[in-house]
């Protein structure tokens, strides 16, 4: 049960409280239903400026409790990600739930979080120092520590493809996938456990069915992730099957030659 | 702490816990337009705007929204008409709510206004894209979005200038009628509208209905004007003065005997009132079901019992100061419990060694069995079966599954009881059956009947979950225990985990069939899942085998005598309890049923729709069942003398281009990418698409024949206006209007004139409240009778008022059976008139004073059932398995329809919630028997930015037995969809899913033959 709320309006102040015991951060608060019974008090973000959203050089800087909807609506945010962005909640939630509170209670079937895990996000942590992490390193764990920034590259090719039930339901499966000019390519899947998987980060591989075939390594690493990924929603045969799939399709979507 | 909260533009103190949610908040200041509906803001009924944005009121602590502008429904806009004092009436969003048919149960209309709001004061000009984007947060279980969507684009036109709101309004019963159509044929269409969104049906008319004023017409709501301002019309919207809250303590295991139980740490907690356990309170065994005397199934249930039967099954009941505490006191009662096996898989139920029933008092009913874990156990044979088999050149076998699903009404189940100052027990509870409440509660309560008085206020929807006696014994309890108040509220969680569903159930088909198409004979066998409670077990399942199995009789021979089978056996499991869900049991019929046809037809090469209409039913035969089967009461044999099956399918035929798509191949396998709109959105189509389309027949009953009654009062007011109080219980279908509309028929007067109350135990009649599709049937006979009386005293007093002037000035005599009734007036036939208000007067203060009023009920000897043609379209990835349904189309025939608006309404929610069947919506439960799937993240309703077109059609019959000529329409759009999307899921990849929902994993695992 919530038994402090405190605003404050500067960092500092912030990291002070939260240095305090049974202290967590609040972002835009949509999960407070889920908090324990035991005490504990909330430092509500809001005051502290952190809702911005930058370019900066070749990447975009998004402030922690930018919300989902801000992000959704920004001109630097790209098409596949709006899908996303959306079959993450319906607009009232989004309306209200930060982009970094989404991703430190979000399980796999976080689209949002599919979405970053691809983009590999860097995530500016606060805890005893500011540290950059990768939302690779993140999700696992989950360190403590106050998110304060959220970083995706923009020069990347983003796509993204998802099954579901229905048109807005929860991907069952769903297949993020960034290729950077490089051809470095890095694809993540969600819709099961209790983290996006990342499926596969590097070159593609060559085909030995030669080229234009880049793709079958793709989908072998698609299968690959998905040997363990049964629940209620689906099994994990059909979670292989369907995800090498839905990553040749976001293959597909972006332009042979980035 | 201390806030200050900035609401609809004024300051509001307030000093409150740090836990506080800006809903609890609001709704301690009085902003009852805000409402629950989950803890998650997924439902959305909690919506505000925070600094214009919509948001979830239950999402957000009181506290983040100090600084912030907050608006509420409340600030929108209000009744035009306050006496003296000039308003500026409603908002135009408001308005067209209103006046498009927008609103059914009215829970989720402020929410979707604010949400609506906020599109509306960015974008002005949106599209029907962007409108259902908006209101997408807001989940409504009743409307299917389609109404809501057009309220919004005409509010929009009207705000940008483009409309007058004269032209929006409907409740005139003026109607803009499309000259172009044949005659008996009106397409009530909205053709001025800008927006491609469709609102009302095509309704081809019973030329019985040309002459009525207000029957027939789309008039506004009668209740549609108070649910559009978010007024406190709901029962947790009441505010008592030293007001407990309810909690529960729920059981962690799916079958145990409590060992021990001491509460006494949480007794001792500061701030409760009252810990109740099975030692507490007196045993007396009873059933939830929300039905006549005597109940037709088992009694098996106890308020508390020291054994469980399923994981959230009741442990214990806690009344405190405020809903934290009560949770916090539940956390502090101990409970030993001896775990028991349990039963989670019905297959193993009959005849386990595990007793689920074991308890002394437990009361048969028919057949039911505890010592077999049997709660009812049905035989139906009709004709001769065996040798209808006999009798056929093909026989075909299949079995089938249907699951377990939510009725998923958004506002839960709610109640305060309190006791009054004559020592009364009231109870307002969010109710469909008011009368079985106090009739079934009052034993379990210790109290006679007199001495209970329930009330139904505005119901949130209800869907059959509130045709269940399921949670006012908690607080009614608990008010006996403390003599204080009490509200007792479900949470989300407890709707999935400790409300009613539908049944499961698994089904075999044996049908025979001669190769010219005959069916020679039909069987059915359900294995039926009850639950750990017997509650609606036989007649449920009844119902599965009396509707679905009575649609096709065979032809020729066969037709004069149908060999027919239903066999079920209803099962105990320690699950959480089955119940009434819209349709009652007619879904689970009809998916095995259309399904098995399809296949039929298609492995004989029968066209679908020609080999069913050779073996369906028709005018002036027999319901086959209605030889051998009433619920568990005495079997009446019924003709049937209205089937407009053959119009319906003509028209759903040509809505849905059956004749253009099926047998098609180029419709079915796009050959390139193409867009095509679904939920507004424009998607690809992949080359590995397949579109396929579907239809499937179906039939409901009309109320229960010989049982069903409903009564109703109608006295006369000083103005010539009507009080007209009725038993039925409104829980968002609109039959109070249709009542109102039926009485305003008969008395001349304008709808207005008609001022409906429903329902109180006190004051209104009998009523066995809303289910059965039996409210416009029953209840409206009933409310037509006392029409008819109250008309015929005021012709008889409109008649010595006329003869009065006669003597004066002509000399004429007028009769009183020669006066007709119409604009507010009695006329004579020569066209002189008195008016009613008139007459009130004369009546009630000048000359020989009397009450005008007439009483009566009905219950009818027949049930006449709605037919009905439905349609999917399609569209399958044969790679992933997924199923995008693109169109749905219901041509019924549900005799004259009364209110286009509302019926239409009807039947896109019913269609909606259908859909879900279909596709998406199913309880599971894992090992331990706690059910997967506690809120709508998991349990996915559709929305409104994903819904297919929606297209309804009424083909009216006029049904001789009422005096309208109406037949039932609630509950018959959730029979046909799944079966329809089945097919039409066969019909694009050519294989078959036979359990629903058809989720891409079982479609894909067909395709590929796994």
């Amino acid at each position: 049960m919530i038994t402090n709320y405190h605003r404050p309006q500067t960092l500092d102040e912030a990291l002070a409280l939260l240095s305090q015991p049974n202290t967590v951060p609040l972002g835009g608060g949509t999960l407070l239903s889920h908090a324990s019974p035991d005490p504990v008090s909330v430092v509500d973000l809001q005051a502290l400026g952190l809702n911005y959203l930058r370019p900066k050089g070749n990447t975009l800087e998004i402030g922690a409790t930018v919300t989902l909807q801000q992000l959704l609506e920004s001109e630097y945010c790209p098409p596949a990600l709006k899908t996303a962005i959306k079959l993450e909640a319906p607009l009232n939630l989004r309306n209200t739930a930060t982009v970094a509170g989404t991703l430190v209670t979000c399980d796999g079937r976080s689209t949002f979080a599919c979405a970053m895990l691809a983009l590999d996000a860097k995530l500016s942590v606060v805890s005893d120092q500011l540290s950059v992490i990768g939302i690779g390193e993140f999700l696992p764990l989950r360190p403590r520590g106050l998110i304060t920034q959220i970083v995706i590259p923009l020069n990347v090719h983003f796509a993204f493809e998802y099954v579901a039930r229905t048109p807005s339901d929860k991907p069952i499966v769903c297949a993020a996938l960034t290729q950077w000019n490089s051809g470095r390519t890095r694809l993540a899947l969600g819709g099961w456990g209790k983290s996006p998987s990342l499926a596969m980060d590097g070159d593609l591989p060559p085909s030995p069915s030669g080229r234009g075939n880049e793709g079958e390594g793709l989908t072998a690493a698609a299968r690959n992730a998905c040997h363990e990924a049964a629940d209620e929603f689906a099994s994990a045969e059909y979670r292989m099957d369907v995800a090498a799939i839905l990553a040749k399709r976001c293959l597909a979507g972006i332009p042979i030659n980035p | 702490m201390h806030l200050t909260l900035h609401i609809n533009g004024i300051d509001h103190e307030l000093e409150v816990p740090a836990h506080t949610t800006l809903l609890a908040a609001l709704r301690g200041l009085g902003f009852h337009g805000v409402k629950f509906g989950d803890e998650h803001g997924l439902t959305g009924a909690d919506t505000l705007l925070l600094d214009g944005k919509p948001v979830n009121a239950g999402s957000l602590l009181a506290a983040q929204a100090e600084g912030h502008k907050i608006a509420t429904i409340e600030a929108l806009g209000e009744h035009p008409e306050q006496g003296w004092k000039q308003t500026g009436g409603l908002h135009p969003l408001q308005k067209a709510f209103v006046e498009s048919g927008a609103i059914q149960c009215g829970y989720c209309t402020p929410a979707q206004i604010l949400a609506a709001k906020a599109l509306l004061d960015k974008n002005p000009n949106p599209s029907e894209a962007e409108v259902r984007e908006a209101i997408a947060g807001v989940l409504c279980r009743c409307t299917g979005y389609l109404k809501p969507v057009q309220a919004v684009m005409k509010a929009a036109a009207e705000l940008r200038g483009e409309v007058s709101s004269d032209q929006l309004s409907v409740g005139s019963g003026q109607l803009p009628v499309q000259t172009d159509t044949p005659p008996g044929e009106k397409l009530i269409a909205d053709d001025w509208s800008l927006t491609a969104t469709k609102i009302a049906p095509k309704v081809i008319l019973a030329p019985q209905t040309e002459q009525w004023q207000t029957v027939g017409k789309p008039e506004v709501k009668v209740d549609a004007v108070k649910l559009v301002q978010g007024k406190p019309a709901f029962a947790a919207d009441l505010e008592k003065r030293g007001l407990l809250h309810a909690k529960v303590l729920r059981s962690p295991h799916a079958h145990a005997r409590i060992k021990r139980i001491d509460a006494s740490k949480a007794r001792a907690l500061e701030g409760v009132a009252a810990v109740l356990t099975w030692q507490d309170i007196p045993r007396v065994v009873y059933s939830t079901a929300g039905q006549s005397d005597p109940i037709p199934g088992p009694l098996d249930t106890f308020s508390l019992d020291n054994k469980v039967r399923f994981v959230g099954d009741r442990v214990a009941f806690v009344a405190a100061e405020t809903p934290e505490i009560a949770e916090q006191a539940l956390s502090l009662i101990e409970v030993e419990y001896e775990v028991l096996p349990a039963i989670l898989d019905s297959r193993e139920a009959l005849d386990n060694p595990v007793k689920i029933h074991d308890e002394p008092e437990y009361v048969n009913f028919a057949d039911s069995n505890p010592e077999k874990n049997l709660a009812a156990h049905i035989r139906i044979d009709i004709g001769d079966v065996e040798k209808g088999f006999a009798e056929a050149d093909e026989i075909f076998e299949a079995e089938y599954e249907v699951p377990k699903v939510q009725q998923a009404h958004i506002e839960p189940h709610v109640c305060v009881t309190y006791w009054d100052e004559d020592d009364r027990l009231v109870i307002r509870t969010s109710t469909q059956v008011p009368f079985h409440v106090r009739r079934q509660l009052a034993p379990v309560l210790g109290l006679p009947i007199k001495r209970i008085r329930v009330i139904k206020p505005r119901i949130g929807g209800g869907f059959g979950g509130k045709q269940e006696v399921l949670m006012e014994d908690v607080a009614a309890h608990l008010t006996i225990a403390t003599g204080r108040p009490v509200m007792y509220e479900y949470t989300r969680e407890e709707e999935f985990t400790a409300a009613r569903s539908r049944h499961p159930m698994r089904i075999k088909m044996k049908t025979g069939v001669k190769r010219d198409g005959t069916i020679t004979a039909n069987a059915m066998y359900a294995l039926s899942d009850t639950g750990a409670y017997g509650c609606h077990a036989l007649t449920v399942t009844g119902n599965t085998g009396h509707k679905a199995m009575a649609l096709y009789v065979g032809d020729g021979e066969y037709r004069k005598s149908p060999n027919i089978r239903f066999y079920a056996d209803v099962v105990y499991t320690n699950t959480p309890p089955a119940g009434a869900y819209r349709g009652y049991g007619v879904p689970q019929g009809f998916w095995p049923l259309e399904r098995h046809m399809e296949k039929i037809a298609r492995a004989m090469g029968f066209d679908p729709i020609e080999f069913r209409l050779k073996n369906a039913i028709r005018p002036g035969e027999y319901h086959p069942f209605s030889t051998a089967w009433n619920e568990g009461r005495e079997p009446r044999p019924e003709i049937i003398h209205t089937v407009g099956l053959e119009q319906c399918v003509a028209q759903g035929k040509a809505a849905i281009g059956w004749d253009e798509k099926f047998g098609n191949e180029a419709w079915h396998n796009p050959s390139k990418v193409e867009s095509r709109k679904s939920g507004g959105a424009t998607l690809d189509l992949r080359p590995s698409t397949r579109r396929g389309i579907g239809v499937a027949f179906v039939m409901q009953g009309t109320a229960i024949p010989y049982l069903d009654m409903g009564g109703a009062s109608i006295k006369m007011n000083d103005d010539g206006s009507f009080n007209l109080l009725v038993g039925a219980t409104d829980l968002g279908t609109g039959s109070d209007t249709v009542l109102a509309q039926m009485a305003a028929e008969v008395l001349g007067v304008p709808l207005e004139d008609i001022l409906v109350y429903s329902s109180d135990t006190d004051f209104t009649p009998f009523d066995k409240g809303a289910y059965a599709s039996s409210t416009t049937y029953i209840s409206g006979t009933a409310v037509v009778k006392a029409a008819q009386i109250c008309a015929e005293r005021i012709k008889l007093r409109a008649a010595k008022m006329l003869n009065t002037q006669v003597d004066r000035y002509t000399g004429t005599q007028v009769k009183a059976e020669e006066i007709r009734l119409a604009d507010r007036k009695a006329y004579a036939p020569d066209g002189r008139s008195v008016t009613l208000a008139e007459i009130a007067l004369d009546t009630l203060h000048h000359n020989n004073q009397e009450q005008i009023m007439g009483v009566a009920s009905y219950v009818s000897p027949s049930s006449p059932p709605p037919f009905a043609a439905q349609f999917a379209e399609v569209t399958v990835d044969t790679e992933t398995g997924q199923v995008t349904v693109d169109k749905l189309v219901m041509a019924v025939d549900s005799g004259v329809i009364v209110n286009p608006l509302t019926a239409s309404g009807q039947i896109e929610g019913g269609m909606t919630q259908a859909l879900g069947y279909a596709v998406c919506e199913e309880m599971t439960w894992d090992e331990r028997g706690l059910i997967r799937q506690r809120d709508f993240d998991r349990y996915h309703i559709f929305r409104a930015d994903e819904m297919p077109e929606l297209q309804t059609i009424f083909v009216e019959t006029f049904e001789p037995s009422h005096p309208f000529g109406v037949k039932a329409v609630a509950e018959i759009p959730m029979d046909g969809v799944a079966p329809a999307v089945g097919n039409a899921v066969l019909d694009a990849v050519g294989v078959n899913v036979d359990d629903n929902p058809i989720t891409p994993e079982k479609v894909w695992r067909a395709i590929k033959g796994k």
